[in-house]
């Protein structure tokens, strides 16, 4: 093959890489979002609108989920013939075992949502008596925005309908052992890429506010209330 | 380390899978959500805002009727959580703060706990707290970096994203997430210590009560049955229905003297009580007549101070809840803190955890220091010459009080203790001079005042097994159970006692038992050396063989004596020992961390593994 070629292979095959990347943080992000979401149900701050967000999020993580596979499974499957290098797989194949991961987690917090919508089932007002009295009040506007700010090429371009949870469940699952059968990575051969505690040096840009800080607790003159929830260690 | 991608269980969880615990938790804290019918809310206020929905530990020991030890099974099992004393898994029913955790962190065995999710909490706390975690946190993260490196950057991808969308909350329900997240990992990750003194929410014990169920040295039931054969043989002889009681049943005949000749304050014990507080520890001081003449003999040694701090132990377990605080305070102003008037000797970890717990007293705090104490005055009832109250046998008294007058006058005595000073010696003369027909020697004895007979060493034990037949004697109390009356001859009893002469020059008893006291060493290396026979788990080197007729040469010669010195005559077919291997276990147990080869306690989610289907 002619080096144009080559390089013109490469250049794609760069930019597929790049674009899973992508797609994998759009996952954690959509993910993340959703546990926020699934943490509400059953408590005082379940609602409708707060069953409609998670739907939204659901399907948004099913768009990911499915070209990211497809793009993941494209790019594995052919790397064979590509001469583009051991460097290029090892990079696929962690992106693959990040994948896999991330759909593990996100499919047990999808049962859990299964089960705790099907206990705290809001079809009438009478079941809103026993939503559990958690302290949570406010909605989750923010985090619904920050799903809807989520982007990805084909997240316009390929849509199909998303399925309800159970089938989405279901869905996932064979996804998966479809994912296992059809590429053997061998997974304990990924490394992770930066090493351990690395992450608490980072984020500079935000004020990091401890749980002690946002749990002090208000001194009334007179009482015998101490200044901090009690936690005196690391809390 | 097998690890998959588990798409693992079709999607059928279904609610008949949780134990009838969790269901009748949920369906009680359900019940606790109603506006009119249950707990009451209140605010609580912090300085950057005021969070709804707290409640109030004596508003949940309020709501059911039970409602003490379930609530504490609400917040151990993890379905309500402290607010301030996040670490404590107890309801204190005073004005503390709870809050409702949301279902989401309900602890549904449908749910495994999943060691990836630990991992990405640990690493948003790392990003939180800028790598300052706990010890045993540090521990953990460590062990799953190595373990799920393949995944690692998935975990901190996952851990800064989830930070993210938190902040994405206004800030009241961010702290309530906050702490509901902490509060779940608290029940399901929480740090263990290898210390002696373990507080185990229910469901870590149920866990680690299971794993060890599994753990558990098996033992062939013929040993188990010797001990069974060996308790019968011991008790046999005390048991009024089996053997002859004298002077006779109570229970058959409508005759009390038995019972007039065993009441708790008597003031000469019978024969058969008395050798009775040779079986065990345990059974000297279960029997209150039987612990005074132990208190005696340490006011003696100036070492009453133990026994009045286990007593003042056992005083704050069983004592009322009101009064507890100011026991505890009491016991640590006259024992443990430094320059106490009462100052016991225990090691400096026990008096850590001990010094540490007290800050939240609460019944059993004192454990820790409890055992200790108990095992170091074990040692001490054995190597303590004594006794001669069998002497007195022949002068039986009968009282009949009245159980008023019983009392009153325990009460009167228990007053009059807490205020004397140490006792004169010279009133204990009684318990200096041994009676000849009543002597017994265990191998501790110096060899040349020993005798022909077949020696007994009371440190003998069974060979390693947690009988339950111990467990049932050290809770068997005392009052139960009577020794015959004997009017100093011997019975038909297959023990029949003989006379040997002898016993250990006192000074050189008195003088080794102090120095024993007063080097305040641990119950480890105490047991080391003074024990015949050691847990085969002990890695100790310092074994010393128990004494049989065949090999008297063995034992290293002892120079002190026993606190009994009653002699038996037994048949080697029949030889009878203390029942303490419960206690020795638990001994061996505490100190399991000094020792090379013994389990340690396993953390129940060591032992998860296979069923986390992550690599």
């Amino acid at each position: 093959m002619s080096r144009w070629h080559r390089s013109v292979d490469e250049l794609a095959a760069r930019r597929r890489q790049h674009e899973c990347e992508r797609a994998q943080d759009a996952l954690s992000r959509v993910t993340s979002c959703f546990q926020q979401l699934v943490a509400l149900v059953g408590s005082s701050a379940d609602g409708s609108f707060l069953r409609d967000e998670l739907d939204e999020t659901r399907a948004v993580a099913h768009r990911i989920c499915s070209g990211l596979s497809c793009r993941l499974l494209r790019s594995l499957s052919n790397s064979d013939f590509a001469p583009s290098g051991v460097q290029d797989r090892q990079v696929l194949e962690r992106l693959w075992v990040l994948f896999l991961s991330a759909l593990e987690h996100f499919l047990y917090d999808l049962r859990k949502a299964c089960d705790l919508i099907g206990q705290f089932p809001l079809t009438e007002h009478s079941n809103r008596r026993s939503l559990v009295n958690t302290g949570c009040v406010d909605g989750v506007v923010g985090v619904a925005a920050r799903v809807a700010s989520v982007q990805l090429p084909w997240l316009t371009s390929e849509v199909e309908p998303s399925p309800d949870l159970t089938n989405h469940i279901t869905g996932l699952e064979t996804m998966m052992s479809e994912m296992q059968q059809r590429v053997p990575v061998a997974f304990w051969s990924v490394e992770a890429t930066q090493p351990a505690w690395a992450e608490a040096r980072g984020e500079p840009d935000d004020l990091v506010e401890s749980l002690e800080d946002l749990m002090e607790v208000e001194v009334i003159a007179g009482s015998k209330k101490t200044a901090c929830c009690g936690l005196g260690c690391v809390g | 380390m097998k690890a998959h991608f588990g798409p693992a269980q079709s999607g059928a969880y279904s609610l008949s899978r949780l134990t009838s615990k969790h269901k009748q938790a949920e369906k009680v804290v359900l019940e606790m959500q109603d506006p009119t019918t249950g707990v009451k809310l209140q605010p609580q206020r912090l300085v950057i805002t005021t969070i709804p929905h707290a409640i109030t530990g004596k508003q949940i020991c309020l709501f059911y009727s039970e409602a003490r030890s379930f609530g504490s099974m609400l917040v151990a099992l993890g379905y309500i959580y402290p607010i301030q004393d996040h670490k404590r898994l107890v309801v204190k029913p005073d004005a503390s703060l709870y809050r409702f955790q949301t279902p989401y962190f309900w602890p549904t065995q449908q749910w495994p706990v999943e060691d990836t999710d630990y991992a990405i909490y640990l690493a948003k706390r790392n990003i939180r707290k800028k790598g300052i975690l706990e010890l045993h946190e540090q521990e953990q993260y460590n062990h799953l970096h190595k373990w799920m490196n393949h995944k690692w950057d998935f975990i901190v991808m996952q851990a800064k994203e989830q930070y993210r969308a938190a902040k994405e909350r206004k800030k009241p329900d961010r702290v309530v997430f906050d702490c509901q997240e902490r509060a779940y990992w608290v029940v399901h990750r929480p740090p263990v210590r290898t210390h002696t003194c373990m507080f185990l929410s229910l469901q870590k014990t149920f866990m680690i009560f299971t794993q060890q169920s599994i753990m558990r040295p098996r033992v062939k039931s013929s040993v188990s049955i010797g001990a069974l054969v060996k308790y019968c043989a011991t008790y046999k002889g005390h048991d009024p229905f089996l053997s002859k009681c004298l002077p006779s049943n109570p229970w058959l005949t409508d005759d009390v003297t038995y019972w007039a000749l065993n009441m708790p304050n008597v003031e000469i014990p019978t024969k058969m009580r008395v050798e009775r507080w040779t079986f065990s520890f345990g059974e000297l001081l279960s029997d209150p007549r039987g612990r005074d003449d132990f208190r005696l003999f340490l006011k003696k040694e100036f070492s009453g101070e133990n026994l009045a701090f286990w007593e003042g132990c056992e005083d704050l377990k069983w004592g009322t809840a009101a009064t507890m605080k100011e026991k505890a305070e009491q016991i640590y102003k006259t024992f443990l803190a430094r320059g106490a008037p009462r100052w016991i000797n225990i090691d400096g970890k026990t008096m850590e955890i001990t010094v540490k717990g007290l800050k939240h007293p609460h019944r059993y705090v004192l454990d820790a220091a409890q055992t200790h104490i108990y095992m170091l005055m074990k040692k001490v009832s054995k190597h303590v010459s004594s006794d001669s109250q069998l002497e007195q046998n022949a002068r039986n008294r009968r009282p009949s009080l009245s159980p008023i007058i019983i009392r009153q006058q325990e009460q009167e005595q228990k007053a009059k203790m807490a205020a004397s000073a140490p006792v004169d010696i010279t009133q204990l003369c009684r318990f200096t001079t041994p009676v000849p027909h009543l002597a017994v020697y265990s191998g501790m004895t110096d060899p040349p005042s020993a005798n022909a007979s077949p020696s007994l060493p009371f440190l003998a034990h069974t060979p390693a097994c947690p009988s339950p037949i111990s467990v049932a004697l050290d809770s068997t109390s005392a009052s139960e159970r009577r020794a015959e009356a004997s009017e100093g001859e011997s019975e038909g009893n297959p023990e029949a006692r003989a006379s040997a002469g002898g016993n250990v020059s006192k000074s050189r008893m008195a003088l080794s038992l102090r120095r024993l006291l007063k080097r305040g060493c641990t119950p480890s290396s105490m047991f080391a050396s003074l024990s015949p026979k050691c847990n085969p788990a002990a890695g100790t080197s310092s074994r010393i063989q128990p004494i049989s007729p065949d090999e008297p040469s063995q034992a290293p010669p002892r120079r002190i004596g026993n606190f009994f010195q009653i002699k038996v005559d037994i048949p080697p077919e029949c030889r009878i020992y203390p029942i303490e291997s419960e206690d020795e276990d638990e001994e061996n147990r505490a100190v399991s961390r000094e020792r090379v080869g013994t389990k340690e306690i396993i953390c129940p989610w060591e032992s998860l593994t296979p069923q986390n289907g992550t690599g």
